[in-house]
């Protein structure tokens, strides 16, 4: 990196509290969130969830929102948590500075989608939603009600990996002098979709969950917000970012490989990055969610990297359930509140040693903690790390517009009629469960690639407004007219915005970075931002760019206008000079 | 048990999207996963999800399937078995 990344600030919201004090005195009484749901509206109320203790009456109020109309709990726990992280970092005026905000998220406004579906299909919509509520519309909701209405927004969306690969842009950002502050993190509302998303899966534990414990049998789902404030080299710093790394597993939709090695490479990256050992690094704060195959690969991963020399590792996703888009921000700000208090937080509900499992810390006080691993993965085996240090790190003068780029190769794909050929590439049996979107975005991908003379990138980024729309539909219909039963896990699996970039990483076997943009009209635009600067910065030699979506009648705000429906996907091959 | 095992193949031909796969192709004890039919565990989820609505069979984790779901001889065994609908 060029200089020092300091963290000047942070704010969260989760279920162990509402700001850092709260979250702190938690995480040192080993006093868990996790019980039962009060304000998420479920059939499945027996599932234990780690909610924010505040209603969406009490968060408008504490930011002085006196409008009636709905805001999303996912833009008002946002809000919260920048607020907090703005004053934390001493950030009154910004005039003149060049401020970004990044936010992680998948579920977005869906807490008021899956609300007001019905009314939306009957052509009857909610005034305050009239077509739903998209992942970029929630940040920029975050920043008007944190008050930074019109600087620069971006939304990541990698499903549970979301609010890391923010942090990460963010890094980025910072380091190649595109921004002076950015605050970076991510904001995730429970929601009935996945929590019967995960459902469906089978992932969810009925009981508080005990991650890497033996007899753990799933996750507990959370929501909250977490943000930090980053900034270059700053007099301020409370600590640095000094390393990451995002990686794709590149194994299967949602299940992590057995040997961990999306995981093992994203902590490789992020370590060398930072120029540590394995013996350099005092805590992991593992993502942990405590289904039976993430943490068996988490830990073969941990052990891979660590060896004999294994610092202290726990999933706080005890404490705050798995906070799926917010938690990599929400864990990095528990390993900070870590440092600067000079302890280890628990992983609670840990009992019985699991065979070929890591032995996680009941917690630790009065230990120095001067690097610290956070890991957080997602869905599609998107994969990312982060190394946050005490000192300020000895930075070489770098890579700063090293390289130039061309496009090798553009396609396009706008009509449903195109996705027969699809066939040249992928199988009938493969692609039977894809969308028209998915289909149209493979098509896409994989002719750039071959005009190209690729067939594996070195980096896959997405873009896209309002991802698997359709399959997204299906499943909310499923929801609202089957009562939350016998609902289809292959359309949830298949509904995150990350979806096809994880498909064609699987596909391609491309083990690099692979992140998704879902920020409205501008998706594209930051996609191709981000494919320029891996190319300038040396970190990749091709990347596949691909930006799709599609629009139906009843988001179009026209349920019964036929030809309100419609398919897009652009791929093209960014290639180094 | 003929009628079951027809009602079943159609219902995960369904629930699967196998596109031009009919019941006659499927043979009753070929292996549905792997190196037969070539489903995955998600697929796996499918057949869950259909023993759940059409037969009443809960399941309590999906690791159960894997002994039950060897064949569709086997699937249809087990309904007939534990069938609540």
């Amino acid at each position: 990196m060029n200089a020092p990344i300091s963290i000047t600030g942070f704010g969260i919201i989760c279920a162990i509290g509402n700001d850092a004090s709260q979250v702190l005195e938690s995480l040192r009484n080993g006093r868990s969130g996790i019980g039962q749901m009060k304000y998420l509206e479920s059939k499945h109320s027996d599932l234990p969830v780690g909610e924010v203790k505040l209603s969406n009456e009490e968060m408008k109020s504490m930011l002085g929102v006196t409008a009636p109309g709905q805001v999303s709990r996912t833009s008002l726990m946002g809000a919260i948590a920048v607020r907090q992280a703005l004053a934390h970092a001493g950030i009154t005026d910004i005039s003149g500075k060049r401020v970004v905000l990044i936010s992680g998220t998948t579920v977005g406004g869906m807490d008021l989608t899956e609300r007001y579906y019905l009314q939306m299909k009957a052509g009857k919509p909610h005034p305050d939603i009239p077509h739903g509520n998209e992942c970029g519309k929630s940040t920029d909701e975050i920043a008007e009600l944190a008050g930074l209405g019109g600087v620069e927004t971006c939304t990541v969306s990698t499903a549970c990996s979301s609010a890391l690969n923010s942090i990460i842009l963010g890094a980025e950002m910072i380091d190649n002098g595109e921004a002076d502050i950015v605050i970076a993190g991510g904001s995730e509302s429970l929601s009935k979709y996945h929590l019967n998303g995960f459902n469906t899966l089978m992932i969810l534990d009925s009981k508080p969950c005990r991650p890497f414990d033996d007899t753990r049998t799933g996750l507990n789902l959370g929501e909250g917000a977490a943000f930090v404030v980053l900034e270059r080299d700053s007099p301020e710093s409370m600590a640095y970012v000094t390393g990451y790394g995002n990686r794709c597993d590149a194994f299967h939709q949602t299940a992590s490989s057995e040997n961990g090695e999306g995981a093992y490479l994203a902590m490789k990256d992020a370590m060398e990055m930072a120029g540590l050992k394995s013996g350099d690094i005092q805590y992991v704060n593992a993502h942990g969610t405590g289904t039976p195959n993430n943490d068996a690969s988490e830990s073969q991963a941990l052990k891979r990297i660590f060896g004999d020399s294994m610092p202290e590792v726990s999933s706080t996703k005890s404490f705050t359930g798995h906070t799926t888009s917010a938690s990599g921000s929400i864990e990095t700000v528990i390993c900070l509140l870590a440092m600067q208090n000079d302890f280890t937080p628990a992983n609670l509900g840990w009992k019985k040693q699991a065979d070929g499992l890591i032995t996680p810390t009941s917690g630790t006080t009065g230990i120095r903690l001067d690097n610290i691993v956070c890991n957080s993965f997602g869905f599609g085996g998107n994969d990312s790390s982060l190394v946050i240090s005490r000192n300020r790190p000895e930075t070489k003068s770098g890579h700063k517009d090293a390289f130039s780029s061309r496009t090798a190769a553009c396609e396009t794909v706008d009509s449903a009629d195109m996705l027969a050929d699809l066939k040249e590439f992928i199988s009938p049996m493969e692609s039977r469960r894809m969308g028209k979107l998915m289909k149209a975005a493979h098509l896409a991908a994989f002719r750039a690639l071959k005009d190209a003379g690729i067939s594996c990138p070195d980096a896959i980024v997405t873009a896209t407004s309002r991802g698997m729309l359709d399959i997204s539909m299906q499943f909310l219909e499923d929801i609202a007219s089957n009562d939350e039963e016998h609902l289809k896990p292959t359309l949830f699996m298949l509904s995150t915005h990350n979806t096809i970039s994880s498909a064609i990483a699987i596909r391609t076997g491309c083990h690099g970075y692979n992140i998704t943009y879902s920020h409205g009209d501008e998706s594209a635009h930051w996609a191709m931002r981000d494919a320029g600067r891996l190319i300038r910065t040396g970190k990749a030699g091709s990347v596949l760019v691909v930006s799709f979506d599609e629009m139906l009648p009843v988001f179009a705000g026209n349920p019964d206008a036929e030809e309100a429906e419609s398919v897009f996907a652009k791929a093209l091959v960014l290639v180094r000079n | 048990m003929e009628d079951l095992i027809l009602t079943l193949k159609q219902q995960i031909i369904d629930a699967l999207n196998l596109e031009g796969v009919t019941p006659e192709d499927i043979d009753d004890d070929a292996p549905l996963f792997g190196d037969g039919l070539g489903l995955d565990s998600i697929d796996a989820l499918e057949i869950i999800v259909i023993l759940d609505k059409y037969y009443g069979i809960k399941l309590a984790n999906a690791s159960e399937g894997k002994a039950i779901f060897k064949s569709i001889g086997s699937i249809a065994d087990y309904i007939e078995k534990h069938r609540t609908k």
